[in-house]
């Protein structure tokens, strides 16, 4: 696919999304409110119950910034991961005017994928704005114009291995009628075990070593730490590295399934 | 510009009995039947023909069309189009063919056309002049110049359809499938899209493949016709040699004289043909077409006849016939 296209489907799918005015603002508000509150509530309580200042590292503001930080690099991650596209459009026949086009499928998808996602990249930026108008920066965040130029490469490759996870698990729908629960759970596993529900360091020491070895941590918890100044530029280039490479992997592994499966694609009727 | 030998395509389905009691059995085991969607369709299409691909719902016309395209793979056979093997799906054949489906929007919806076009000119690489070319003309062509600028949504199902026409023959495809392209639209609609496909063809001359369930559509466009049976083609040639070939009877209408004294009398005329309708001043005689001068003679000879006339049934009459007869145990696989 040529760039030129790549770059119009981007812009074409970011104007369609942000023409519905309402929605861009409400989901993302709900949903930060949510976050916050629901965090505040529950880790407020853990700190008193246990009356401890920090917990493995991380007193409560840290891991409040982390949280609410994850959640907001999580939204650009995933994008409208639930929607899953490309199994509506196979369940639906809408895949055949693709299959016509002279150019390469899955590249188109993703070309719209990060047009959807450029609303919640926007978004991003100003709640965190917002956030630290309002309270501050951290104090032992160590945020910078650096550390944020560096996030942007991190989290495009999150951005690119979760839409490439979520690729062969939508092409299980030239079999299967409805793949909406592998969406729901490609989403709760990668949360749980990538680092966006509680950092990997609340883990047991051994299962949080093994964790940092799956892909998902390059979709959340990785891109947090980047953000916040946690790593060396070492530790920067090969979680980069990491991530690239099982975006790699999890592309390969997806060639099979497409290959068999649009063998039994029928289009809709017959 | 289009060949295809012994192509066929069997869809395995799955089958259920009606009650709950099914539905849990089916959780566990399913019940799977071949479908035999097109049986061995062989036929070559050239340079600016527009065959007309007819049969009944379920036939097997749009999985045909669609292995054509190269959106479904064949269970067996081979095709070629414009010297590619369509499936195979190479960028080269992509960019030299167009599938219009009057039952499916390929457009963007939420997107005004002329977004829509511009980015079918970067998917197809259309050089900027040919496409400004291109549209300027299809647009006038298809008097929709003033709607380009409208969302997709907001158009009428005509209006939507030409643009639907424009978008699929932006890049003058040397190959194009037309699936129902007028399918719901009012009859002046239908009109300005026939004249459309018949002009098209007449400057670009490419290979037209038509499906349609309306006769009108077939009549004007198609020359040649493929009527195609529970997946098997029954009949493939000129349009006109359907009616020789599966036209036994022909209809003779006999007016008699106003003043005339005699009157027709049903028993009498039934020995000329099949009786249609007889009202004494005028009858419809159904006639083998060997009987059919024979028959004339006789009425002109019997009655004061003012007028007379001798007609072949309707063309569309004669392929529902023919589409919609049972094919024989000899024609038909075990499904």
């Amino acid at each position: 696919m040529n760039g030129r296209l790549f770059r119009m489907l981007i812009s074409l799918e970011a104007r369609k999304l942000m023409s519905y005015r309402g929605d861009f603002w409400i989901t993302a508000v709900a949903n930060l409110i949510a976050t916050v509150v629901v965090h505040w509530f529950l880790w407020r309580a853990i700190f008193s119950t246990t009356g401890a200042e920090t917990l493995r590292g991380f007193t409560f503001e840290a891991i409040m910034v982390y949280l609410i930080g994850v959640n907001l690099i999580g939204r650009v991650v995933r994008g409208a991961d639930l929607q899953l596209e490309i199994a509506g459009e196979i369940y639906d026949g809408g895949l055949s005017r693709f299959l016509l086009y002279p150019t390469r499928y899955v590249a188109f998808k993703y070309a719209q994928h990060l047009g959807a996602i450029l609303p919640e990249v926007v978004q991003m930026f100003l709640f965190a704005g917002g956030l630290i108008a309002i309270f501050g920066l951290p104090a032992d965040a160590g945020f910078s114009v650096g550390t944020i130029a560096m996030t942007i490469p991190a989290l495009w490759v999150g951005n690119l291995l979760y839409f490439l996870l979520s690729v062969p698990l939508q092409f299980v729908a030239f079999w299967a009628d409805n793949v909406w629960s592998l969406g729901v759970l490609l989403r709760f596993i990668s949360m749980l075990l990538g680092g966006a529900m509680l950092p990997l360091a609340m883990f047991p020491e051994e299962a949080a070593h093994a964790l940092r070895w799956l892909p998902f941590v390059a979709c959340y918890e990785f891109p947090v730490r980047v953000a916040m100044g946690e790593l060396t530029g070492a530790e920067y280039l090969v979680g980069l590295a990491a991530g690239l490479g099982w975006c790699g992997v999890v592309a390969l592994a997806s060639v099979p399934v497409w290959r068999k499966g649009q063998l039994g694609y029928t289009g809709v009727g017959i | 510009m289009i060949e295809v030998n012994d192509l066929r395509k069997t869809f395995w389905v799955h089958k259920k009995a009606p009650g709950l009691k099914a539905s849990i059995r089916s959780l566990f085991v399913r019940r799977k039947i071949p479908k035999h969607a097109v049986r061995g369709a062989s036929f070559h299409i050239g340079e600016g023909e527009i065959v007309g691909l007819i049969g009944a719902n379920g036939a097997g016309k749009t999985t045909l069309v669609k292995m054509l395209s190269g959106v479904i793979h064949p269970t067996s056979g081979e095709a070629r189009v414009l010297g590619h093997v369509p499936w195979e799906r190479s960028n080269e054949l992509r960019r030299r063919i167009a599938l219009i489906m009057g039952q499916k929007a390929q457009l963007w919806w939420d997107l005004p056309a002329a977004d829509c076009f511009l980015l079918l000119r970067e998917i197809y690489q259309i050089p900027e002049p040919e496409y400004r070319n291109n549209l300027a003309k299809l647009a006038g062509m298809l008097s929709i110049e003033d709607e380009l600028q409208i969302q997709v949504r907001r158009l009428s199902l005509g209006e939507r359809m030409k643009m639907e026409l424009i978008a699929a023959l932006l890049h003058s495809p040397r190959v194009v499938y037309l699936d129902e392209p007028t399918i719901g639209l009012d009859l002046n609609a239908q009109k300005a899209i026939r004249d459309f496909i018949l002009e098209y063809r007449r400057e670009r001359a490419p290979a037209m493949i038509l499906t349609s369930h309306y006769m009108e559509d077939i009549e004007r466009l198609c020359e040649r016709i493929i009527i195609i049976r529970e997946g098997e083609l029954v009949y493939d040639g000129p349009l006109r040699k359907v009616v020789e070939e599966y036209a036994t009877h022909k209809i003779v209408t006999a007016h008699l004289k106003r003043n005339g004294t005699l009157t027709i009398a049903e028993p009498e005329v039934s020995r000329c043909g099949e009786v249609v309708t007889c009202d004494g001043a005028q009858v419809k005689l159904r006639v083998p077409r060997a009987r059919v001068p024979e028959a004339a003679q006789a009425l002109l000879h019997h009655y004061e006849v003012a007028d007379i006339t001798i007609e072949e049934p309707e063309i569309g009459d004669i392929i529902a016939k023919i589409m919609n007869a049972r094919a024989t145990p000899a024609e038909s696989e075990t499904t």
